[in-house]
């Protein structure tokens, strides 16, 4: 197949720098027309950088860009669409009140006349939108509004945004990091049926699997560098991840068997109502031991997040008790559970979790900063917030570029969940609460936390975990807790469960 | 009846062309608080044309009258660009610009009005006279019981108006370059990302603010004083604000919101007049539209929803 091996795509000794660090160095790859080509890397290795310059967004200080034979500078994305070339970012860019349609003609609206008037044919535009759902078959209504869409159907808009404009080289950027296991799985299954269709597909990923199950080629990069280049059909997971990494890793988490201590936190027939007033969680009951990883595994949106913002003070309890170390805190608020030694490691890191717009340093002073030394009377104490952020940093192993002084939005996702996690474990309490810890994080992040979990468990803290991704509460969990349709439908010791276990109680089968 | 529609008509409708023009310029994400302004500035060139005309062109009163309009409309949309400039180009507070472009409207026609008026009359008086508007009634439908009030002495300007309120709305709802303002006044880098110039949609949106800013002064300056002086500045701009928001930033309840503020307004002058209070309380019952505001306030301001890039600097490097 003389053709399909044409190389669509050579991208010769691309180099680029940012301020303080070389983002791509030297970088030589080229893609063929018609595969699935993965980009495989750690958070903040240069896969979205060196993919942001093919599609026009920056330009790189040295080295070439060949398509179809041909060199190109592209110096707009708006130069990158004439070529033929679309994106899904990682953040979607869509107008939140407009139709799935409006969406996609918005630049390249069709038009019809009314005599000397031309006006905005919506019409034509759903019908082409239509046309492209059913041979892709993607499943999407034209008229309905962004902001009524769940992530994956944004997602699919994203996607038929550059099939409208006739793309033929799609760029999917971590197009997986928000999806349930079965949005993936179907997001997979279109990407593969464009390729079939004659579409050269770039997949910027971190996970694995995927590139298992539909890359034909992949390229890891490490710190702005390419590794290798390879076969995926020929090459094991293990290897994958070692290249990527840069090391070897060791997925198994080691942790002896656990030592329970007194109950720390009793969970009594607890309900609560979610935003929508709807009760969320049922008449649970359940109780985490010091010494003891408590999960509480399910499917997304059967009720952990207003289970765990209920036991921290975040939501309050409809019915049941919440008692803290023998205590009633069912009524107690936020601050009073915090300072009872109550640590909360909230899902949402940045509306919950960290003032984006504060230092580093203020962040990690934020449960502590009305008590001395951090006030005198009403006086905050810079020196005191700067002195604690540098103990923690070089504790927790914090990477900053600016020491106290960063701010908290240039830090990356890994390094601000370390921050969170080193403020509330450092308030030395009985109990902490993990909700979805890892979640968009990289393998060498998030062994890192799975790690920390445990010795929280082994220096004998209660730790709840709640999480919806199964590989995670089995490897963290001494007692799995299934929450299904906001009850709690298993509890049991971890090694009596098997993972198809755990799983049909999540979907409900079992009960 | 008849004056209260009337009256509450010719005050409304120049409102609902100000309030279209702070519709474009907010959905498309900038904030105008110039609207004050730029109907003030706006009259203010408009005036001038007048008098320059009657002083040394001499040309027929109507086509006088129609073409100080013209003139408004350019004069409000060259002082829009100054707000336009300062926010979209040097990245100003959007609120600052737009308080500030109201002080120095106010400040700046008064002090050239002065100029011009020592100029050419000799006499430095800070007014425009202008020539009385004429109204007109349609023959057969001015007889209708109540409605006919609608057909009554209308203003010329409030079939301008009516028009030209049509052509926004579909250049605002219909054209593409209507779904690029609102696009850009929600999510910009969507815009950006589609291939558009989100500087150029939005300079664009706020001089048509100014443009019509300056055609609904102009109408105020008809149908209130017949001339052109400081006077004009009197909420008028910052009603059309309120009008905009109660309608929730769309054309047709904008225009409901403009006709209750004007019905107040007549029927509360009305009531004074049959009531035969004296002035003091006049100006109280005067301000029974601004009550009125801060009222429906209350119930509107929960369900409303802002564009939600309003205000926000667009920043190209932001993802």
């Amino acid at each position: 197949m003389p053709d399909t091996a044409d190389n669509i795509i050579e991208l010769r000794n691309i180099t680029k720098r940012f301020p303080g660090i070389v983002a791509n160095d030297d970088v030589s790859l080229s893609v063929r027309k018609g595969e699935i080509f993965a980009l495989l890397g750690e958070n903040g290795a240069g896969k979205s950088t060196l993919m942001s310059m093919l599609f026009g967004m920056y330009e790189p200080d040295a080295g070439e860009i060949w398509l179809r034979g041909q060199q190109v500078r592209i110096a707009s994305p708006a130069e990158a669409v004439a070529l033929d070339i679309g994106m899904v970012h990682q953040h979607f860019k869509l107008v939140s009140n407009y139709t799935v349609t409006e969406n996609i003609i918005l630049g390249v609206e069709p038009t019809r006349r009314l005599g000397p008037v031309r006006y905005v044919d919506r019409k034509g535009g759903a019908e082409r939108v239509r046309q492209l759902c059913e041979r892709y078959d993607l499943e999407l209504d034209p008229e309905a509004l962004i902001e009524d869409l769940g992530v994956s159907s944004q997602q699919r808009v994203e996607i038929l945004k550059m099939l409208y404009r006739e793309a033929e080289i799609l760029i999917f950027d971590e197009p997986t990091a928000m999806l349930t296991p079965q949005e993936t799985h179907s997001l997979l299954e279109t990407i593969r049926r464009l390729r079939d269709d004659g579409k050269t597909i770039i997949l910027i990923t971190h996970k694995l699997e995927e590139i298992k199950q539909v890359a034909e080629r992949c390229a890891v990069l490490n710190r702005g560098r390419l590794i290798d280049v390879f076969e995926v059909a020929s090459t094991s997971t293990a290897l994958m991840a070692e290249k990527m990494v840069g090391h070897q890793i060791d997925f198994a988490i080691a942790k002896d068997a656990p030592q329970f201590g007194e109950v720390v936190l009793d969970v009594q027939g607890l309900c609560v109502r979610g935003a929508n007033k709807v009760e969320m969680v049922r008449n649970v009951s359940f109780c985490v031991h010091a010494g003891e990883v408590f999960a509480v595994a399910g499917v997304a949106g059967n009720g952990q997040i207003e289970l765990a913002d209920a036991i921290a003070g975040m939501l309050p309890a409809s019915g049941g008790e919440i008692r803290f170390k023998g205590q009633d805190a069912t009524r107690a608020n936020v601050r009073q559970r915090s300072v009872d030694g109550m640590a909360y490691i909230p899902e949402d890191r940045h509306g919950v979790g960290l003032v984006l717009d504060f230092q580093l340093s203020e962040n990690l002073g934020a449960k502590r900063y009305f008590r001395p030394p951090f006030a005198r009377g009403p006086l905050l104490q810079r020196d005191e917030f700067r002195r604690y952020a540098n103990e923690l940093i070089e504790r927790f192993d914090i990477r900053v570029s600016a020491g106290p002084g960063t701010p908290t939005r240039s830090m990356s996702g890994g390094n601000q969940q370390k921050a969170i996690i080193a403020r509330e474990i450092d308030l030395g309490g009985r109990l902490v609460v993990f909700v979805q810890p890892t979640r968009g994080l990289d393998i060498g992040a998030t062994l890192a936390i799975r790690n920390r979990i445990i010795a929280e468990r082994d220096a004998g803290k209660a730790v709840l975990l709640v999480s919806i991704e199964l590989d995670e509460v089995l490897a963290c969990a001494d007692t799995i807790g299934v929450l299904y349709n906001g009850q709690m439908t298993k509890i049991a010791p971890a090694a009596s469960l098997s993972r198809n276990e755990v799983g049909e109680y999540m979907m409900g089968v079992k009960r | 009846m008849n004056t209260i529609i009337i009256d509450g008509l010719s005050y409304a409708l120049p409102l609902l062309i100000i309030g279209i023009g702070g519709i474009f310029s907010e959905r498309s994400g900038v904030t105008n608080l110039a609207l004050e302004g730029l109907l003030g500035f706006g009259a203010f060139t408009g005036g001038l044309f007048v008098t320059l005309v009657n002083r040394f062109l001499g040309l027929d009163d109507m086509l006088t009258f129609y073409l100080s309009f013209v003139a408004a409309a350019l004069g409000g949309a060259a002082f829009s660009l100054l707000h336009a400039l300062l926010c979209i180009k040097f990245r100003a507070n959007q609120v600052i610009s737009g308080v500030v472009i109201n002080i120095a409207a106010m400040a700046l026609t008064g002090f050239l009005a002065m100029l011009v008026n020592q100029a050419i009359a000799g006499s430095a008086s800070n007014k425009f006279l202008l020539t009385t508007a004429p109204r007109y009634s349609v023959p057969a439908l001015k007889d209708i019981p109540i409605l006919g009030g609608f057909f009554t002495n209308i203003y010329p300007f409030e079939l301008i108006i009516i028009a030209l309120a049509a052509i926004f709305w579909f250049i605002l709802y219909r054209s593409r370059f209507g779904l690029h303002v609102m696009a850009c006044g929600d999510n910009p880098q969507a815009v950006d990302a589609a291939g558009i110039n989100v500087a150029r949609v939005r300079m664009v949106a706020v001089s048509i603010s100014g443009l019509l800013s300056g055609v609904g002064g102009m109408c105020f300056a008809y149908s209130i004083s017949a001339n052109v002086s400081p006077a004009i500045y009197v909420g008028a701009g910052y009603l059309a604000i309120a009008a905009m928001i109660f309608g929730n930033w769309k054309i047709v309840p904008t225009l409901a919101a403009c006709l209750i503020f004007g019905f107040a307004r007549s029927a509360a002058y009305q009531l004074v007049l049959y009531l035969k209070i004296g002035s003091m309380v006049t100006d109280l019952a005067m301000t029974i539209p601004y009550i009125l505001v801060l009222v429906l306030l209350i119930f509107f301001s929960k369900r409303n929803r802002a564009p939600r890039a309003l205000g926000q600097i667009y920043d190209k490097g932001q993802r």
